[in-house]
């Protein structure tokens, strides 16, 4: 019976809360430089707090290496923006569709720059001092992406959970520990179900009420019960008169009532089919060590525990808006009953410090709430079988590498401080 | 020095696999195991970052490194090493990378404001004139459609006097030979002088003007822009601030440079300097032409009080709507106000380019400050 080793997290992040204060207000006043080393020790704090096998992970990035690498991506960015201007007046004729030219260049940019951001952050990862790393090119995964995109947006949305998997397996397919290689069998068709909630909630009532309208009409399109308002303005539209009364026109407002509501409500899955792939894929995740057959990860992911971080987010929130407006309220009615204007009192209060606290609160409970709670579910759901297999993986001779991936994803806006997974 | 032990896991750094090995603090740090034996200096003992009760320990150039769960261990080898939990790379950086990234700041926001316009300067004469034509189609296409593509009037007895009016405003003063003076239907009185030499006339600014005389002083003062180049200079300078300050404000997603040229081009206004060497240039054209040089300075106090009406922003600019009246009197002379460019009839032939105007609620347009004629 093979040992089973487990990834535990500490749930308590005793200190992350002066961390993530200390960070947001540092980067606040120094123009955002600072947010590359809160963002480097957000990461040393994760990634030290994640034990696997009771040896913790150990991240050795710097600020000034972010930075810098920030810094060449700026440089390339000038010449990227510069070169497609200088196209938009060299070539007329391409003007009108520069922006579409520089969306797909920036695509293909972002998408590269997302996965030498991962290698960086791999080459930057230790465990039981060995490092971990990424080949593989970024080349050919933006390529990649980007047909898969196209695929995705030809089959209206259908391919989404096929181009995960396969951009998951080639993620994980180039990611070594040691010389050890990883291993991904991820399949698309295990996220098809989650995948098509989606369209079952979004489209689904919506279709029902549309073939009941349908029903009513005699199976024609009514297609005079929507009219321009007489003597309103243009895209002013009421309801056909003539229609006033029947079947045919509650339903009509109950199919827009129905869009209204679906599409808001199909949001709310989101977090369930981020839990499953979590899981598929991390199910789907081996490591080769030495040639004595796969270690796998098995995962009991579930998706109450990606809810709940969010519902607990959303009430803190709320729970500090009231906090703001219980202090305005009371400070209002302070104010008047010492003869001076409440109202004014309470509302500028309580707006200071909606504005001023507001944004410390929103990306301190984020980091605290949301990406240490996401964090720690994936970790602490997730065993090792056969734990016993990890102590045969050898370091490899290959160094840390540039430091210079990392700064194209952040000049792009395209990389998380802490990305689920990694 | 008492001696305190315990157990531990040694990793050598080459494989995971781990080794049971015996920790002895005493004035050094002694590892010893079934193949492991170190023997460390306590003030090159570094702590790497880890959840208590867990210790992480090595030394620089060591590759191996060790694991132990002893908080008593723990707590008196914190006392012996000072330095166990000095970092190499924050040590003492974060004030100095504060004051650094302020200065950085601040160093942009300067160039954005002493620093741009000098370059700006500097490099518009430099722009090819094709790439100057090319860039005002492209910023005159966008600046239509922001104002919801107003139609342009060419009213054929009226434009006939337009382009001798321009003819005799433009005669030997070497401006560029694709001028382009076109008139658009419009509720604000204003005229635009985009890159490329192009000058959009708002059908209004011909509605407001009582002499033909106004409405040449202001087409000279736009002129005066096309001469100085004006349009260009300010683009640069817009395009320029939005890419710093969004160096500043660390965003960098937007393509601000390419898709903002003709929010650029109306929100910037000219500096005042250019301003007042626009209304000279007016004065000089309108006095070579035989106008009355002087109808500027009438023209633009009574947009000014105009707008003051509708736009209590447009008050602060005010004084200097005054002084550039004072000066451009000044500068016209007292003989200047019995000369009339237009002849009566052809005056009303102008009024009615835009046949019909204004008819039109067009979106009311709020250009910058300096851009106003």
């Amino acid at each position: 019976m093979p040992r089973t080793g487990e990834i535990a997290f500490d749930p308590r992040l005793r200190g992350l809360t002066g961390l993530a204060v200390v960070g947001f207000l540092l980067s606040l006043v120094t123009f955002g430089i600072y947010r590359f080393w809160y963002m480097t020790d957000l990461r040393r704090f994760f990634w030290s707090r994640t034990v696997v096998d009771g040896s913790p992970a150990e991240y050795t990035g710097t600020g000034r290496e972010l930075f810098l690498g920030f810094l060449v991506a700026l440089a390339l960015l000038i010449v990227i923006y510069v070169g497609l201007f200088g196209l938009a007046i060299t070539v007329p004729a391409l003007a009108p569709y520069s922006a579409i030219l520089s969306f797909v260049l920036l695509f293909l940019v972002g998408q590269f720059a997302i996965y030498r951001g991962r290698r960086y952050r791999a080459m930057r990862t230790l465990w039981r001092g060995i490092r971990l790393g990424q080949d593989g090119s970024g080349l050919v995964y933006a390529a990649r992406a980007a047909l898969w995109w196209t695929l995705t947006l030809a089959t209206l949305g259908l391919a989404y959970p096929f181009m995960r998997a396969s951009l998951e397996r080639y993620r994980i397919g180039h990611t070594r520990v040691g010389t050890s290689r990883m291993a991904s069998d991820a399949r698309g068709r295990s996220l098809v179900g989650p995948w098509l909630l989606f369209y079952a909630v979004a489209f689904g009532p919506v279709l029902a009420v549309l073939l009941a309208l349908l029903a009513a009409n005699d199976f024609t399109l009514p297609t005079d019960l929507i009219l321009p308002k007489p003597g309103g303005k243009a895209g002013d539209l009421i309801l056909n008169p003539a229609y006033r009364g029947s079947r045919v026109a509650t339903l009509a407002i109950a199919l827009g009532v129905t869009a209204g509501c679906c599409l808001p409500l199909a949001l709310l899955l989101v977090p369930l089919y981020r839990a499953r792939e979590a899981k598929v894929f991390m199910n789907a995740a081996s490591l080769n060590a030495a040639s004595l057959g796969p270690v796998r990860l098995v995962s009991t992911l579930r998706a109450r525990q990606f809810y709940w971080p969010y519902l607990v987010y959303a009430l803190s929130l709320l729970g500090f808006v009231a906090v703001v407006g219980l202090i305005a309220l009371l400070a209002g009615l302070a104010a008047r009953a010492a003869g001076g204007n409440g109202f004014a009192w309470a509302a500028a209060l309580g707006g200071g410090l909606l504005y001023l606290g507001g944004a410390l609160a929103f990306a301190v409970l984020h980091v605290r709430i949301v990406q240490a709670r996401l964090w720690a579910a994936v970790a602490t759901t997730t065993d090792i079988a056969d734990a016993d297999g990890l102590n045969r993986i050898l370091a490899a001779t290959h160094g840390p590498g540039s430091g210079l991936n990392e700064g194209l994803a952040d000049a792009l806006d395209v990389g998380g401080a802490l990305q689920i997974g990694f | 020095m008492p001696s305190s032990t315990a157990s531990g896991r040694w990793f050598d750094g080459r494989s995971a696999a781990p080794h049971d090995v015996t920790l002895r603090l005493g004035d050094r740090l002694e590892i010893t195991g079934p193949g492991v034996h170190r023997d460390w200096n306590l003030d090159d003992l570094r702590a790497r970052e880890a959840q208590a009760p867990l210790l992480r320990l090595g030394i620089a150039g060591d590759p191996g490194q060790v694991e132990v769960v002893d908080a008593t261990f723990a707590a008196i080898l914190a006392i012996r090493c000072p330095d166990l939990r000095k970092r190499a790379d924050t040590a003492g950086g974060t004030w100095r990378l504060v004051v650094g990234s302020l200065a950085a700041g601040v160093a942009i926001l300067l160039a954005v404001a002493l620093g741009l316009p000098v370059a700006a300067g500097l490099l518009a004469p430099l722009v090819p004139d094709g790439v100057e034509a090319r860039l005002g189609a492209a910023v005159e296409g966008q600046v239509l459609d922001l104002m919801g593509d107003p139609p342009a009037c060419a009213d054929p007895a009226g434009r006939a006097v337009l382009d001798r009016l321009v003819a005799r405003l433009v005669s030997g003063r070497g401006l560029p030979s694709d001028l382009a003076v076109t008139v658009r239907r419009h509720n604000t009185a204003n005229a635009l002088t985009l890159p490329g030499a192009r000058v959009v006339v708002l059908s209004e600014l011909i509605a407001k003007a009582r002499s033909a005389d106004e409405f040449a002083g202001v087409l000279a003062h736009e002129l005066g822009h096309v001469a100085l180049r004006d349009p260009t200079r300010a683009l640069i300078q817009a395009s320029g601030t939005s890419f710093l300050l969004s160096l500043v404000l660390g965003d960098l997603t937007g393509s601000t440079v390419i898709v903002a040229l003709g929010q650029a081009a109306l929100s910037a206004g000219y500096s005042r300097d250019a301003e007042r060497a626009a209304d000279a240039y007016s004065v000089a054209t309108m006095q070579a032409a035989g106008g009355d040089a002087a109808a500027l300075a009438t023209m633009l106090e009574r947009i000014a009080k105009d707008d003051a009406e509708t736009d209590p922003d447009f008050l602060r600019t005010h004084p200097f709507t005054r002084e550039r009246a004072a000066t451009i009197r000044a500068q016209a002379g007292a003989a200047a106000s019995g000369r009339r460019i237009l002849s009566e009839a052809e005056w009303a032939q102008l009024r009615r380019i835009c046949p019909g105007a204004p008819d039109k609620p067009a979106p009311k347009l709020r250009p910058g400050r300096g851009r106003r004629v």
